[in-house]
């Protein structure tokens, strides 16, 4: 954050914020942005596509498990049999090549493993990082030295080896989506932890937070009332971006053999199973493909909603709940705005 | 003696993609019916052949590789007492001689082995080529500094167990003779009517002592074949090879050398590979690949266009892929389970995760179906196309399972589509309709290596595979089924530790057998009894497919090797 953008938010909307706050403002401000909405409206369909999974595979009479070898063309590598990968009335996104196992329904299986296990790691790596980043940033020297170099030894090591090592020492009976999920949290929480730290630093020098302290707020209350609001914008933009990547370290654990099992589907096992099909069957390919892109777009768009609902000097922009949006209407167009 | 030799052969059973990468090329008619791209289909000399691979030839020394059969590229530089038949088919799976006058002259017990090298034979300097040279190149390849090689030398010369190479003991090894330049004379410590077959591998390879120069003989080895070597990078990710002029085709009836020049390139992506070939572009349509087979989604490719197919070559090579039993563990100590699951088995979405029809065929034989082999068709628990799962969960009720049954199936999670986790899913789906809940173990490729070769971890339930050094019934049925060779610590590869006696002596009687063909018979029939037993299912047997480029000339694929071999490809 630059110093001209604090100045402002200091200046220009500060005195704005308190009138502001509070979780209806952020609302309101949300619904403004059509973009958001949208993106919200595509996640939520995808967890109802993931919640759904068994009803939906159902109403197509399908599982994500059982293998039709006649529906793939044997001599041919096993090409799924059919125009578009084997679309037809009852596979109604083709087949699997190889194994004629329904793409349909080991694609919304597989949405309940990919968002499930990306999701549940995000949340933890998000409390795991925020705690330790506030912590560290309001905490004595002594704290900081401790916490932060704890930071760059969890930034430094290898996620992968760490999770290999990690997965290989639990029982195989442990649900292993969730353990999974525990494991990418507790090994990939780093630069959570240091956006966390770096911001908290920036946000405890401004005048606000300052006058807070002179009041004699505890640094609990300092932390809850005037940090965590500005926290939020850095934070959910990098969380929204940990989720596509924790989809993809799930994947690369599940290749490996220590994630989840085959043959439970997820997009990740899709994916890597799919990408020398690219030629000859490309369907198998874009299917996980085009989900992860869409979660990912959606998620990306959500977070820079939130953040922009989050951020006061945005909001500003946006007129919304600053009780001057009909004087500005009157007098200029509406700012689109741009990310800082 | 007995466990160096088993790690040696783990070492091959792990790495048959090297073997065959050293060892030999893809495929095509050799009366050339089918032609080369365009025009004139007969093989002319000149030009150069380029070579693309993703292993390189590592230890490029005669008495360091592991070849099946003198290897592909090996065999270009190296001449050995006997060779692989250059031919199409099940012919190229005969032995035939190379640097001697014939096969091996046995005694009357197969113990003693006696062989006369040809006239006018020379090295790449025009020294002539010695028996002594031969003996030598064997006794290299005892010291420890140039290991690598198959242990059948060790376990088999008299003294071999004792012998540590002639860089430690002068005297030499006692059990080869050479009474006079062209005659050697080998003493074993028992029947060994395969020797033939032993001699084929690059261990027999003429090396002129004046010119060892120890662990650096493998940057220049000197040549005996057609080719010597011009430069080799980086411990064989380069090798370019020319003509050794002192080569003649009049003592060398097996390798045509029709390139001037070979190039060999490796450390290539196998995809990478594939997309050059069938682009075939510069230099590249002049080019083969010794180890990239083409995959399943390759292959749907290939298969859609007809210039692309028409330059495809097909072989087989003496290799089955299996479900393998360790009866000593629950439930699988009862045959009746063993047989279910044998029922149970689908083989054709096995087929298809393997990579469907033109890229494996259904096992019902543990011996590959080859004659060499002594094939001997057998089915003994029929599933049909795609399981039995009725006769299954009958055969489970008989063994007090009739409310099914959960196992575990060990696997590995490479992607070779051999031991990986389609071929185990498959197995998992089957299963399941005979009312067997399948759970799965995936582990990482040397883990599973170690673990199911070790008897003290090995698994009740995995998935193997097994291809043996030449094609033969011995070498694939003797270390997997001979009771006395059962190790107790690592290496072990009798998983299913059968020790019959019936089973080891009729082992022995074959090995007494110096025909070859009578020999094959036995093997084939030994197969079929050891099959009863249900300590194996068959699945399937590979079949390898592998693109060559526009200008590729007489192209020969034998049943030995399953490959394209270079000795016998012309680019003009």
């Amino acid at each position: 954050m630059s110093e001209a953008l604090v100045a402002t938010q200091a200046a220009g909307t500060g005195p704005a914020l308190p009138a502001a706050s509070g979780a209806r403002q952020f609302w309101r401000r949300l619904w403004t942005q059509r973009a958001a909405l949208v993106a919200a409206a595509v996640v939520a369909l995808l967890v109802l596509l993931a919640l759904a999974a068994p009803l939906l595979t159902a109403i197509e009479g399908q599982d994500p498990t059982t293998y039709h070898p006649s529906l793939v063309d044997s001599a041919r590598g096993g090409v799924p049999v059919g125009p578009f990968g084997g679309v037809s009335g009852d596979h109604w996104l083709g087949v699997e090549p190889q194994t004629g196992r329904d793409l349909f329904a080991r694609l919304v299986y597989g949405a309940r493993v990919s968002l499930g296990v990306a999701l549940t790691a995000t949340a933890v790596q998000v409390l795991i990082g925020v705690v330790v980043g506030v912590a560290a940033a309001l905490g004595s020297q002594w704290v900081d030295q401790v916490l932060s170099r704890l930071t760059d030894i969890i930034v430094a090591l290898p996620l992968m080896i760490m999770a290999l090592a990690l997965l290989a020492i639990v029982p195989s009976n442990f649900p292993r989506p969730l353990l999974v999920a525990l494991v990418i949290g507790l090994v990939a929480w780093g630069n959570i932890a240091k956006i966390t730290r770096a911001q908290t630093l920036t946000l405890k020098g401004l005048d606000y937070v300052s006058a807070a302290r002179l009041s004699g707020w505890s640094t609990w209350r300092i932390a809850r009332r005037e940090l965590l609001p500005g926290l939020a914008a850095p934070v959910i933009t990098y969380a929204a971006l940990l989720v596509p990547i924790n989809i993809t370290v799930e994947a690369a654990l599940s290749f490996l053999g220590v994630g989840v099992k085959p043959p439970t589907p997820s997009w990740g096992q899709m994916l890597t199973a799919a990408d020398v099909w690219y030629q000859a069957a490309p369907q198998y390919l874009l299917l996980p493909a085009g989900a992860l892109f869409v979660t990912v777009l959606a998620l990306t768009v959500l977070g820079d909603g939130v953040r922009t609902a989050l951020d006061p000097r945005a909001a500003s922009r946006l007129r919304v709940g600053t009780g001057r949006r009909q004087e500005a209407k009157a007098t200029a167009p509406v700012a689109t705005e741009g990310a800082s | 003696m007995r466990q160096p030799s088993l790690t040696a052969r783990r070492v091959a059973a792990a790495s048959v993609g090297l073997v065959l990468a050293a060892g030999a090329a893809a495929c095509g008619p050799k009366d050339n019916d089918a032609k080369g791209a365009g025009g004139d289909s007969t093989p002319h000399k000149g030009g150069t052949l380029t070579v693309l691979n993703s292993n390189p030839q590592q230890d490029f020394d005669p008495a360091r590789l592991y070849t099946s059969g003198g290897g592909n590229v090996p065999s270009l530089v190296f001449r050995t007492l006997t060779t692989r038949n250059r031919e199409n088919g099940a012919a190229g799976a005969e032995v035939v001689p190379d640097l001697a006058t014939d096969t091996g002259r046995p005694n009357k017990d197969a113990t003693v082995w006696t062989y006369t090298l040809k006239k006018g034979l020379k090295y790449e300097d025009g020294t002539a080529i010695t028996a002594a040279d031969v003996k030598y190149g064997i006794e290299r390849s005892f010291a420890a500094e140039l290991s690598g090689g198959a242990p059948y030398l060790r376990d088999w010369l008299i003294g071999g167990a004792d012998y540590e190479g002639p860089y430690k003991d002068k005297g030499g090894l006692d059990s080869i003779e050479t009474p006079d330049a062209r005659t050697i004379v080998f003493h074993l410590d028992k029947p060994e009517g395969e020797f033939p077959y032993l001699a084929t591998q690059t261990q027999f390879t003429p090396v002129p002592k004046a010119k060892d120069t120890g662990t650096k003989y493998e940057e220049h080895p000197v040549s005996s074949g057609p080719y010597k070597v011009v430069s080799n990078e980086n411990d064989g990710e380069r090798v370019v090879l020319e003509r050794n002029t002192y080569w003649s085709a009049s003592t060398d009836a097996e390798r045509k050398a029709y390139p001037d020049r070979i190039d060999v390139r490796s450390g290539l992506d196998s995809s990478v590979i594939n997309q050059r070939l069938a682009a075939s572009q510069g230099a590249d349509a002049a080019a083969v690949t010794t180890d990239t087979n083409l995959g399943p989604a390759e292959l749907a490719k290939v298969t859609g266009d007809k210039e692309l197919a028409a330059r495809v070559g097909t072989g087989h090579f003496g290799y089955t892929n299996y479900i393998a039993f360790n009866p000593t563990i629950k439930p699988f100590d009862n045959v009746k389970v063993r047989q279910a699951i044998s029922y149970a088995v689908d083989r054709s979405s096995v087929v298809n995760a393997a990579g469907g029809s033109a890229l494996a065929e259904p096992a019902t034989t543990f011996l590959p179906d080859q004659k060499s082999f002594g094939h001997t068709p057998y089915d003994l628990f029929p599933a049909g196309r795609s399981g039995n799962a009725a006769k299954a969960r009958q055969l489970l009720e008989e063994a007090g399972y009739e409310n099914g049954l959960t196992i575990t199936l060990t696997h590995s999670n490479s992607r070779d589509f051999e031991t990986s986790p389609e071929i185990a899913t498959a197995i998992q789906d089957a299963l399941k309709k005979a009312g067997i809940t399948v759970e799965l173990q995936g582990l990482e490729e040397n883990d599973y290596s170690d673990t199911i070769h070790d008897v003290k971890s090995e698994p009740g339930f995995f998935l193997a595979h097994w291809g043996a050094d030449w094609p033969s019934g011995g070498p694939f049925l003797a270390p997997i089924f001979d009771g006395r060779q059962i190790v107790k610590d690592g290496a072990n590869f009798n998983t299913g530790l059968l020790n019959d006696k019936t089973v080891n002596a009729e082992i022995d009687a074959i090995n007494k057998l110096t025909d070859l063909d009578a020999a094959a018979k036995r093997w084939g029939a030994l197969d079929k009894k050891i099959g009863e037993q249900a300590l194996t299912v068959p699945l399937f047997h590979p079949v390898y497919k592998r693109l060559y480029g526009q200008d590729i000339k007489n192209v020969v694929i034998s049943d030995w090797t399953g490959v394209l071999d270079i000795s016998q490809v012309a680019v003009k």
